[in-house]
């Protein structure tokens, strides 16, 4: 376990020296910053005292809630946009002749290395949601008055969404020893083929007529990581407090994640360098 | 004890149908608290034979050992050092840092590691640069302070190769004495250099690879040594030996007065001598004739070159 620290420590100090997720944290900064400044000029006492007396929490639940994912969502979006771009590096330039033969002459086994690099990746994007969703949910709680932590799962479940994704990165990394399939697979995933698939469980499916074809898509929708579902309703849902009806698409992700962080594993430790 | 031991180590690699044996039955032993040379021109198998040791690449075939512990078993590194030949530290860590993460990695840490950290850089002559990014450093810098990594964790066994690759020759003296002093401290070091004049300077004894098979191995003084080649210094600068030759003495007159005496054994020096000294000429000094470890490499190989050419 110290190893595997050692190295998701070393790979969070990677992550600051590449400056991507620090434009980010700066970025978050600015937003919270703005918030604070246009909160400041809303007058939200008498809107809370209405609410509170008419019995309305369920509404001032819903209104907390909207008005943080309305700043959180995009950002939480656009946080895993960069997290692939700046973690899809972390592999390869591990594998690096010069870098690995050193790494691998330690008293450190393959295995501790791939997940420390993992984890270093989870590291970091943890980092900048927590500092993002906390500052948002502290922001909007103070000024209206409302706790409601369910809003704080947003940072579980944006970094369970990269998790999966970075699953693929590792795996295309170790194979390929390069940055660039791992980043277009996990990009074409997050941007088209997950929400893709969504529109067609959720709209096309009873418009297509070839059994076939709505088998293949099935098969598809199953095996690929559920990240349109995760970072949309199934966000939208804990962060608001209700539940979840339907695990499936967590659950499906995880095996994803599993499978392709076992190959990856697999694949490493075999690996002549 | 043996620091190193191979058995029928070998390793093939395959590129498409060709198949390369960058390893070839590789079977050594390094006595412990001893420099051992591993000689060898480019893509003989001196680098492939420290990754097998080191577990970064997998032996085809074969057992080895270090430190009496199977290769196998990843722990045994907590006792080796490592500079490998072209390696690359993360350009935006300084000295200090490098070397932190290492130690950490190696089981060093706390008070114990930042004592060593500055003993180390000391050592190597980093210290007035250790707050710089190794981004900033030379190519000796990078050497130097690669070899301070290689002694973060206080190792028993340590691999260098190339380690005095880019470094100038003030340098390389400093290296050299590195290396020397942690024979004495009963370390053992694994050398792996194309600078065989170095080599020949510190160490005790010497491999030599081609093409994945070990041809030689043994001391320096034993590898050198021309078994069948004398000088002889005679009392008188008018005696003339060159009488003496026959078919198995040839006897050559030097500038120096001296004469070069090739014999097909010791028996044949030994009737030589009493040849001479039944002419009442005193023999002043008898000298085994010994080659350069450059000399010697060059025609181990080639000889090793002619005969996989029959």
């Amino acid at each position: 376990m110290k190893n595997i620290w050692i190295i998701t420590l070393f790979t969070l100090r990677e992550a600051m020296a590449r400056k991507v997720f620090l434009f980010f944290a700066g970025i978050s900064a600015l937003v919270l910053i703005c918030s604070i400044l246009i909160f400041s000029f809303v007058d939200t006492d008498s809107f809370n005292s209405m609410m509170m007396h008419s019995n309305e929490k369920m509404m001032m639940r819903d209104l907390v809630t909207g008005i943080e994912m309305l700043i959180v969502n995009p950002l939480s979006g656009l946080c895993l946009l960069l997290a692939i771009f700046a973690s899809a590096s972390f592999v390869p330039n591990m594998l690096e002749k010069g870098n690995i033969d050193l790494l691998l002459s330690k008293p450190i086994s393959r295995n501790q290395l791939l997940l420390g690099k993992y984890f270093g990746g989870l590291l970091v994007v943890f980092l900048n949601i927590f500092f993002l969703v906390v500052g948002v949910w502290l922001i909007i709680s103070f000024k209206f008055s409302y706790w409601d932590f369910s809003f704080l799962s947003v940072i579980l479940i944006v970094t369970f969404t990269f998790a999966v994704l970075y699953s693929a990165i590792v795996f295309f990394g170790v194979i390929s020893r390069s940055s660039i399939p791992g980043m277009m697979v996990a990009y074409f995933i997050f941007i088209i083929l997950s929400p893709v698939l969504l529109l067609y469980k959720d709209k096309l499916k009873p418009v297509i007529s070839g059994d076939l074809l709505k088998t293949v898509l099935d098969g598809i929708y199953f095996i690929i990581p559920k990240t349109a579902e995760l970072m949309g309703e199934i966000t939208l849902k804990l962060a608001s407090g209700r539940s979840v009806d339907n695990y499936q698409p967590v659950l499906t992700s995880l095996l994803f994640l599993i499978f392709m962080l076992g190959i990856s594993i697999f694949i490493f430790r075999k690996k002549d360098f | 004890m043996i620091a190193i031991q191979t058995s029928s180590l070998s390793k093939i690699y395959s590129s498409g149908k060709k198949k390369i044996n960058a390893l070839n039955e590789l079977s050594l032993n390094v006595p412990a608290g001893t420099i051992f040379g591993l000689l060898g021109p480019n893509g003989a198998g001196k680098t492939t034979l420290i990754k097998i040791l080191l577990g970064i690449t997998y032996p085809t075939f074969g057992s080895a050992k270090i430190l009496d512990t199977d290769i196998s078993d990843y722990s045994i590194k907590q006792k080796v050092g490592y500079l490998p030949e072209n390696h690359k530290y993360p350009p935006y860590l300084n000295a200090v840092e490098v070397l932190s993460f290492f130690g950490k990695l190696s089981g060093v840490d706390g008070i114990k590691l930042t004592k060593k950290i500055d003993e180390l850089l000391e050592t190597v002559k980093l210290t007035e640069r250790k707050k710089s990014k190794v981004k900033t450093y030379s190519k000796g810098m990078m050497q130097r302070l690669g070899l301070a990594q290689a002694l973060i964790n206080d190792p028993e066994l340590i691999f260098l190769d190339e380690p005095t690759d880019g470094v100038d020759p003030i340098g390389r003296k400093e290296i050299r004495d590195v290396l020397v002093d942690l024979r004495n401290q009963s370390k053992t070091i694994f050398l792996n250099s194309h600078l065989l004049s170095e080599v020949e300077m510190i160490t005790d004894r010497v491999g030599i690879l081609n093409k994945g098979k070990l041809l030689r191995e043994g001391s320096v003084k034993e590898l050198t040594e021309k078994k069948e080649e004398y000088k002889i210094r005679l009392n008188s600068d008018s005696a003339d030996l060159t009488k003496f030759a026959s078919s198995e003495t040839s006897i050559y007159k030097n500038s120096d007065g001296t004469f070069t005496i090739k014999v097909d054994n010791v028996s044949s020096l030994n009737k030589l001598i009493d040849k001479i000294r039944n002419e009442s000429i005193l023999v002043q000094e008898i000298i085994l004739q010994k080659s350069t470890l450059e000399e010697m490499f060059i025609s181990v190989i080639n000889e090793a070159e002619g005969a996989d050419k029959k």
